[in-house]
């Protein structure tokens, strides 16, 4: 049932594919090579940011102008089911944006680096915080109000951008000295540690969705 | 014959608009009207029976069953025509029919292309092409291709020629042959005059009748005369009156007294409108 709201979502952005397939590939790959050594995690990360936001900013704009998810709420599927639907599609883009990500390093004429358990790590909790906050905001004020919101974050983006990649492109040993783990452990509880978050932001949209009047 | 579905003290406040205390049912085999002007709370009703809104007070019995507890089963049981469409349009119609089915345990393809056909309509036509009546058929398909039991419509012929409000009054009256149930809401009441069995009538959030048609056709009578015929006495009897140089007309729910009283009258029978008319007009 989840399986099918997934693909509704990607066939609400069909128009978008081809487009964003393409900036899953090349944009990591022109980022890093702007980037000096250690840039392949904020390429990655950077990248499937911009790709899965406007993929998401696509769907959100089609269900609100639509209003599709009310006949679907009449049918058997219920509102969890339709919430855990738009989690899933969120996270099944970042995870085919690391699929892709990889091949551009296998495949790609440039030399560009792997991403490690670490990185992949921390990007997937970076990208659960984000996402965590933005999904629920959005069924709690709506499309347009939280449009607002994220275009005050995105206006912001110019002058916060420079301190993030710097501090993303911080050298590894450095942030991770603090604590007493291996670099693919750490990276492995951040993995972890992004699913309690998406967990506890699942349950409160879910929460906040069963109120709704649609 | 059984009541399919039992609603009791229904009540919903949305901004100045208050659904107040409805309650109805509805019975098995039936298509039951639910009239009203708009704005009189059709389609909060149905919203609330399809948990589109949070009701504040209220129960809702589906064959027995409160519906919500058994969410998923009494909507597995549903058909569902909603005013707008609620269409991804951007979809085809293949597309759009497969994500609602994959709700439905009890889907039967086969049913639902044999309508797609009889209806004249193409699966790989994007949705925002159809017409309102093209609309309207594949909304129709989608809903009784699950063998449902009850199909919910609000507002159907709203914006149909005659020519598909007539295939529209054929299809359900083919469906209910069946020995289902339509529950349908609409402001054009020409359409229940000739399928509906039963009459609901809303008007500013509350209940004003719930009655069998050929009852409610029975009961009343448009009353015709000179405005001689008017008194005091004989004024009470009618629930509206029109008065004219030439006359006056009026609608009655008792015309023995009016046929006792009133010797030079014309009592003609009303159509649903008429009475519709009258009740929201007091």
């Amino acid at each position: 049932m989840h399986l099918h709201l997934v693909k509704k979502d990607f066939l609400l952005a069909k128009k978008y594919w081809i487009v964003l397939l393409i900036a899953a590939v090349v944009l990591p790959v022109f980022i890093q090579t702007k980037l000096t050594a250690g840039g392949e995690f904020p390429a990655f990360f950077l990248s499937t940011l911009y790709v899965v936001f406007l993929l998401f900013n696509t769907v959100s704009m089609m269900e609100d102008k639509y209003r599709g998810a009310a006949l679907l709420c009449a049918t058997p599927y219920t509102r969890t089911a339709l919430v855990a639907a738009k989690y899933l599609f969120i996270f099944s883009v970042f995870f085919g944006c690391f699929i892709l990500y990889t091949l551009a390093v296998l495949l790609s004429p440039v030399t560009i680096s792997m991403i490690d358990m670490y990185d992949f790590g921390r990007a997937l909790l970076l990208f659960t915080v984000i996402f965590g906050v933005l999904i629920p905001v959005q069924y709690r004020f709506g499309y347009e109000k939280s449009r607002y919101i994220f275009f005050f974050l995105v206006f912001l983006t110019p002058f916060v951008l420079p301190g993030i990649m710097k501090a993303l492109q911080h050298d590894n040993a450095g942030t991770m000295s603090p604590l007493p783990f291996s670099s693919p452990l750490l990276g492995l509880l951040f993995v972890l540690l992004a699913f309690v978050i998406g967990g506890i932001s699942l349950s409160i949209t879910i929460r906040i969705y069963s109120t709704r009047n649609l | 014959m059984k009541p399919i579905l039992e609603v009791n003290g229904l009540t919903k406040q949305l901004g100045n608009f208050q659904l107040k205390d409805v309650s109805f049912s509805l019975t098995e085999g039936c298509i039951t009207g639910f009239i009203g002007v708009n704005g009189a709370g059709k389609t909060t009703t149905i919203k609330l029976l399809l948990g589109l809104i949070q009701k504040d007070a209220g129960e809702i019995h589906f064959f027995g069953e409160n519906v919500q507890s058994k969410e998923r089963e009494f909507k597995s049981r549903l058909g569902i025509v909603l005013d707008e469409g609620y269409f991804y349009e951007g979809l085809t119609l293949l597309e759009m029919k497969n994500i609602v089915a994959a709700a439905y345990s009890h889907w039967d393809n086969s049913l639902f292309n044999r309508n797609i056909e009889r209806f004249g309509l193409s699966l790989n036509q994007k949705i925002e092409t159809l017409s309102k009546g093209m609309r309207m058929k594949y909304a129709i398909a989608l809903a009784i291709s699950h063998h449902a039991d009850l199909l919910i419509m609000d507002e159907p012929a709203s914006g149909l020629d005659p020519q598909v409000r007539m295939e529209l009054r054929d299809i359900l009256l083919e469906y209910v042959a069946d020995g289902k149930s339509v529950f349908l809401s609409s402001h054009i009441t020409s359409d229940l005059d000739k399928v509906a069995d039963t009459i609901i009538l809303i008007d500013n959030g509350q209940i004003v009748f719930s009655e069998e048609k050929d009852i409610l056709l029975d009961q009343h009578g448009l009353v015709k005369g000179d405005t001689k015929e008017l008194n005091d006495q004989t004024r009470n009897l009618f629930l509206t009156l029109q008065e004219t140089e030439y006359g006056f007309s009026g609608l009655t729910k008792d015309k023995a007294s009016v046929r006792q009283q009133m010797n030079n009258t014309l009592i003609e029978r009303p159509s649903i409108e008429d009475i519709m008319l009258s009740y929201i007009g007091r």
